[in-house]
């Protein structure tokens, strides 16, 4: 059996570039990209290899991947792996980026919000509903949104973190590529 | 990609490639040798664009015989958009080139 550890990710939505990034510096030292994990990614002993990581999001419905993964393979960029909609590839340095313009990289990152600011566009009202109500109503209504308002907050802060930082990825890329 | 009222290049590029009908990895090539390797399409941009265009209606789905290698085509309505940035795009170039007819340099 070959030799596989286990590395932390930052969170794709948040850190895409240096995940990648590390990926690749691993992938150098020989420990290459076997299998996306929870919260990180699992690595495999080879041969050290040159390549740069991409990541794509794409919710393949049945007859979809053969024609995607065949446009990034004729494109010299290797399928890696995939877990649900996220895909990751390799390639040799100097090959055309997976995305190539703006508009379809902007795309890209809407696809990653709108999952993210549904969720948002529930648990937001939720948790301020529950925070009035556990500060202006007294007895068992006041302890039952008391839990309410935790469990939200749970949900809420990270579903907020990523919203934000979602935003900041797409003004980033709107801002440097258009002039 | 908002809008497909004013085409981005990379969108035009893969409808003028579209006026035959071609799977996904030739109209990479096709551009690609035509423009001798100055304007590329990634294969992510490529497959969003494909997929807009099929939701648009400019272009139609023409063979899928290889589920690997779909074929593609422009609708009457896709020519109808692309004639129309084709205008579009004229104005600029003759703007353009007119102001640099009259033998102006310092």
């Amino acid at each position: 059996m070959k030799k596989t550890k286990y590395i932390m990710s930052w969170g794709l939505a948040f850190a895409e570039k240096q995940d990648l990034e590390k990926l690749s510096k691993k992938a150098k030292q020989g420990w290459r990209l076997k299998s996306l994990a929870f919260a990180g990614f699992r690595l495999e002993k080879g041969a050290p290899e040159h390549v740069q990581y991409s990541v794509d999001y794409r919710l393949l419905k049945e007859g979809e991947k053969e024609e995607y993964l065949e446009l990034f393979s004729q494109a010299g960029w290797e399928h890696v792996c995939s877990s649900y909609d996220i895909h990751i590839f390799k390639a040799p340095y100097g090959t055309t980026p997976i995305y190539s313009d703006t508009e379809s990289a902007v795309d890209k990152l809407d696809r990653l919000l709108k999952p993210v600011s549904l969720i948002g566009k529930f648990i937001l009202p939720l948790t301020m509903i529950s925070y009035l109500l556990m500060n202006f109503l007294t007895g068992p209504i006041e302890q039952f949104s008391k839990i309410i308002f935790l469990i939200s907050m749970v949900f809420a802060v990270p579903t907020l973190m990523m919203v934000v930082a979602l935003m900041l990825r797409k003004k980033k890329l709107t801002i440097t590529k258009s002039y | 990609m908002k809008s497909l009222e004013q085409l981005t290049d990379s969108v035009f590029y893969i409808m003028a490639a579209l006026t035959e009908p071609r799977h996904g990895y030739a109209i990479m090539n096709l551009i690609e040798d035509t423009t001798k390797g100055s304007f590329v399409i990634g294969p992510a941009s490529l497959y969003t664009i494909i997929k807009k265009l099929l939701k648009e209606e400019l272009i139609v789905l023409h063979d899928d015989s290889d589920s690997r290698r779909k074929v593609y085509v422009l609708t009457a309505k896709g020519r109808e958009v692309l004639t129309e940035d084709i205008k579009r795009r004229k104005v600029m170039i003759e703007l353009a080139e007119k102001g640099l007819e009259g033998d102006k340099t310092i």
